[in-house]
């Protein structure tokens, strides 16, 4: 290759796969290095905790290493109690990140059949849509509030009540993109030819969808994370001892002007792993949308 | 034209030089209304405390009983009939003379069925209370009770006005509230603030207060600040002069602010514990309850979760409180976990594979409920990680003071986190551990007859030895018992701008300004 033939990269783009061209983009990739390492942090935290992270020592509010009186035996120092925050950072995140998932996951599967479905088969577009506007108007922190007030404090309601929170959001979209699909020739052109309703839902339909939904539910993973950390900010979320991210950030509000890395760190983290995946969707959306591509 | 202008200038910056005599205290809760005897919490009796007053008042020694709006009172050989000889220059806000049928009238609404008042009890067993002429009233009671001078002190016992309560209805205490204290009512906006204003004719102060009236301060705003750090930051910027709503967390750095002050009471009767409901299955066993007791290490929560501002407790009520058995102080169970462990093995609770001891099919997983907020919080997961030290693995539930209530009744839970203001031993004792006071506020359901006896003794005991030996009796069963898991004991503090003169806090029921009427600027 000499100097005089200049390589155009993005001349070669369309046709990388889709992975490597999410890849060369820069603020990307380093999402999703940030985001692998958070994840991998979080599953392995029972081996990489330096201590227990339920177990409390008389030595509170220590502050974190990079403080003149830091220690790098307690790296971001421990919380109100005596517990190493490092270790409740990781075991933190666990849990907030599987309250994420869980729920985006649930609702999101739940709330694009939904949408889809309204647009595929317009008969029962109104019935659903109805649906969904009563789901819409119950805000997720009183739906969560309500489930714990049923089912008592715990990650589990508070995952059910963001699921349900999800999918109204996530069927409207689907609907949106479905029925502008739906009018596309190749809609009718699939029915001409005689595809089954099946092989037009799943291949026609889902897959010219699927980018927008999942742009909008890996948006969405970022905003769920963020009010499943409220509801536990509020102390609906995670039952102490446990560890959960919002949880944190709240006990460490009390020691604000004195100790303020308790709930700094914790919410950091949160902002941290809000801010990835929401980088992360949108180069997502940039290397899966067909619409884009060209 | 000109001279207008000049005059007009001075009179608007002349009062930028005289300080205004206003002052606004900063609290974290307001109450739901300000009638004497419907209202319990602590916020509605800092204020009725100002804008009302007792017939006795207690000396900030918390023992001596001294004059209020009675200048002397007989108590008849049996017990049974207070005769209280009042004043006659106490004056209502609204100019009206206060007579015994005021008096009369306050005491009989209280303990009226139709009230509905939750601390009727507080009153004793009235059987009537009539004024025998204008200035005396007469006060019989069915029988004895010990307690009843120092339970008039409370703001439960406020002389309210009748015209007033009749004028108002159901807004009595909510819309306006005519009453003879330091200071009259202004506005109340909820959750929001307090307005009151100097009572001028006032003059009938407490004979222990530097100044018996009027009140030096015009003015005071009782400002809701729910968070603590805007609590902080407000006495530390000006925005508020005096509060004893302070976390411990910043008493340091406002000890050694120059505009701040810090005052200090350990004779405040505030006691912070966990119940043990003894009839569940988890903490029926006596065993259990004093392991619990050796593995928490109170001192270790004053010092690190308190920053030593409050004093660990180990007994129910406040070593210094009248009436406490002083035979009891060596026998107090203090942070020892190998004890714990060594009872708990001893009693057959066995140490499961997940660090959870269990007997005959029974975990060691206690519910136990607490008050939503920061303090519960730390408390109940600092005490839940003792626990985990002994194989007793707590399931903390926190419930909205809104709802906490309402399930605090309920025999769903095996333990409770509960805080109390008291005056006296028999006070706290005659609360918690009578049997007719299941299952609120005897949530432990403590049901002992010897116990019910010995608190009717020392209720209607005639004498101080008689009564003081009655309830340390008590205290001695109910600690062998180990029905409580003590936590610490809540000192007084209030902090001040350093413009006022430095105040004597009060501990009546935690209203640690009192009637405010030593709350003055400095010269």
């Amino acid at each position: 290759m000499s100097i005089a033939e200049p390589v155009d990269l993005d001349a070669l783009a369309p046709s990388l796969p889709w992975w490597r061209r999410l890849v060369r983009d820069p603020a990307a990739f380093l999402a999703l290095i940030v985001l692998t390492i958070i994840v991998l942090c979080a599953i392995f935290a029972p081996l990489i905790s330096p201590h227990d992270p339920y177990a409390s020592s008389r030595a509170v509010m220590q502050p974190p290493v990079w403080s003149d009186r830091g220690a790098w035996l307690h790296p971001f120092g421990t919380d109100g109690q005596g517990r190493d925050i490092l270790s409740r950072i990781f075991y933190g995140t666990r849990l907030t990140l599987l309250i994420g998932l869980v729920s985006v996951g649930l609702g999101g599967v739940l709330g694009s059949l939904l949408g889809l479905l309204a647009a595929f088969r317009p008969r029962l577009d109104p019935w659903v849509m109805r649906l969904v506007d009563v789901m819409l108007s119950f805000p997720a922190i009183l739906l969560g509030l309500a489930l714990v007030a049923v089912f008592g404090p715990g990650a589990i309601p508070v995952m059910i009540a963001l699921a349900i929170a999800t999918v109204p959001d996530c069927a409207r979209i689907a609907r949106s993109i479905a029925v502008s699909v739906m009018k596309q020739e190749y809609i009718e052109a699939g029915r001409a030819v005689g595809l089954s309703d099946l092989a037009l839902f799943t291949r026609y339909l889902l897959r010219n969808c699927i980018s927008s939904i999942l742009i909008f539910i890996s948006l969405r993973f970022g905003q769920i994370i963020l009010i499943g950390a409220a509801l536990s900010f509020l102390g609906l979320g995670a039952k102490p001892p446990q560890a959960e991210l919002g949880m944190m950030a709240a006990q460490g509000r009390d020691f604000l002007l004195f100790a303020p890395h308790i709930a700094v760190i914790p919410s950091v983290m949160i902002f941290v792993i809000v801010l990835a995946a929401n980088v992360l969707g949108d180069a997502l959306r940039d290397v899966l949308d067909p619409r884009l591509r060209s | 034209m000109k001279r207008l202008t000049l005059t007009t200038a001075v009179a608007l910056a002349l009062p930028a030089f005289a300080q205004a005599a206003e002052i606004t205290v900063v609290r974290e809760v307001d109450s739901n209304n300000y009638d004497p005897h419907r209202a319990v919490a602590r916020a509605a009796a800092e204020v009725l405390f100002m804008l009302g007053d007792t017939l006795v008042s207690l000396n900030p020694d918390m023992q001596t009983i001294e004059p209020g709006v009675a200048e002397s009172w007989d108590v008849s050989d049996d017990g049974l009939t207070y005769t209280f000889n009042l004043r006659d220059d106490v004056y209502f806000c609204d100019g009206k003379q206060m007579t015994a049928e005021d008096v009369a009238y306050s005491i009989t609404r209280w303990v009226d069925p139709e009230t509905k008042s939750p601390v009727a009890w507080r009153a004793g067993d009235v059987e009537s209370v009539t004024a025998v002429n204008e200035f005396t009233v007469e006060y019989k009671l069915s029988e004895p009770f010990s307690e009843l001078l120092y339970q008039l002190t409370q703001s439960f016992g406020t002389i309210i006005d009748s015209a007033n309560v009749e004028a108002l209805g159901e807004d009595f205490g909510v819309s306006g509230f005519n009453g003879s204290g330091p200071f009259c009512w202004v506005e109340w906006t909820p959750r929001d603030k307090m307005i009151i204003e100097r009572h001028e004719a006032y003059s009938w102060g407490a004979p222990f207060h530097t100044n018996t009236g009027p009140a030096s301060m015009e003015k005071i705003t009782w400002q809701v600040v729910p968070e603590e750090n805007t609590r902080t930051v407000a006495l530390l910027t000006g925005q508020s002069e005096i509060t004893q709503y302070v976390p411990d967390i910043a008493l340091a750095q406002l000890r050694d602010a120059p505009t701040v002050e810090v005052v200090r009471s350990d004779l405040a009767f505030w006691t912070y514990f966990m119940g043990f409901k003894i009839d569940k299955a988890t903490v029926s066993d006596p065993a259990v309850r004093q392991a619990i007791n050796l593995a928490v290490d109170q001192t270790a929560m004053a010092e690190d979760l308190f920053f030593g501002e409050v004093e660990p407790a180990y007994s129910y009520v406040s070593q210094g409180a009248l009436d406490w058995n002083t035979a009891l102080d060596d026998t107090l169970l203090t942070y020892d976990p190998d004890e714990a462990n060594r009872i708990l093995d001893e009693a057959g609770w066995e140490l499961g594979s997940d660090g959870v001891r269990s007997k005959d099919g029974v975990r060691l997983e206690p519910i136990a409920y607490v008050f939503a907020g920061s303090t519960w919080g730390k408390i109940s997961e600092s005490v839940q990680a003792y626990l985990r030290e002994i194989g007793v693995a707590m399931d903390i539930q926190a419930f909205d003071a809104t709802v906490a209530w309402g399930r605090l009744a309920t025999q769903e839970f095996d333990m409770f986190g509960m805080s109390f203001p008291y005056v006296s031993s028999g006070d706290a004792l005659n609360l918690y551990f009578r049997s007719e006071n299941m299952p609120t506020p005897n949530r432990m359901n403590w049901n002992d007859a010897q116990t019910d006896e010995l608190l009717q003794a020392g209720k209607t005991a005639l004498d101080d030895a008689t009564r003081a030996e009655s309830y340390g009796a008590v205290l001695e069963i109910v600690h062998d018992a180990a029905v409580w898991l003590p936590l610490y004991h809540e000192p007084m503090v209030v902090a001040q701008s350093a413009d006022l003169e430095t105040v004597v806090p009060h501990n009546i029921y935690g209203a640690g300004l009192y009637k405010g009427l030593d709350l003055k600027f400095k010269e």
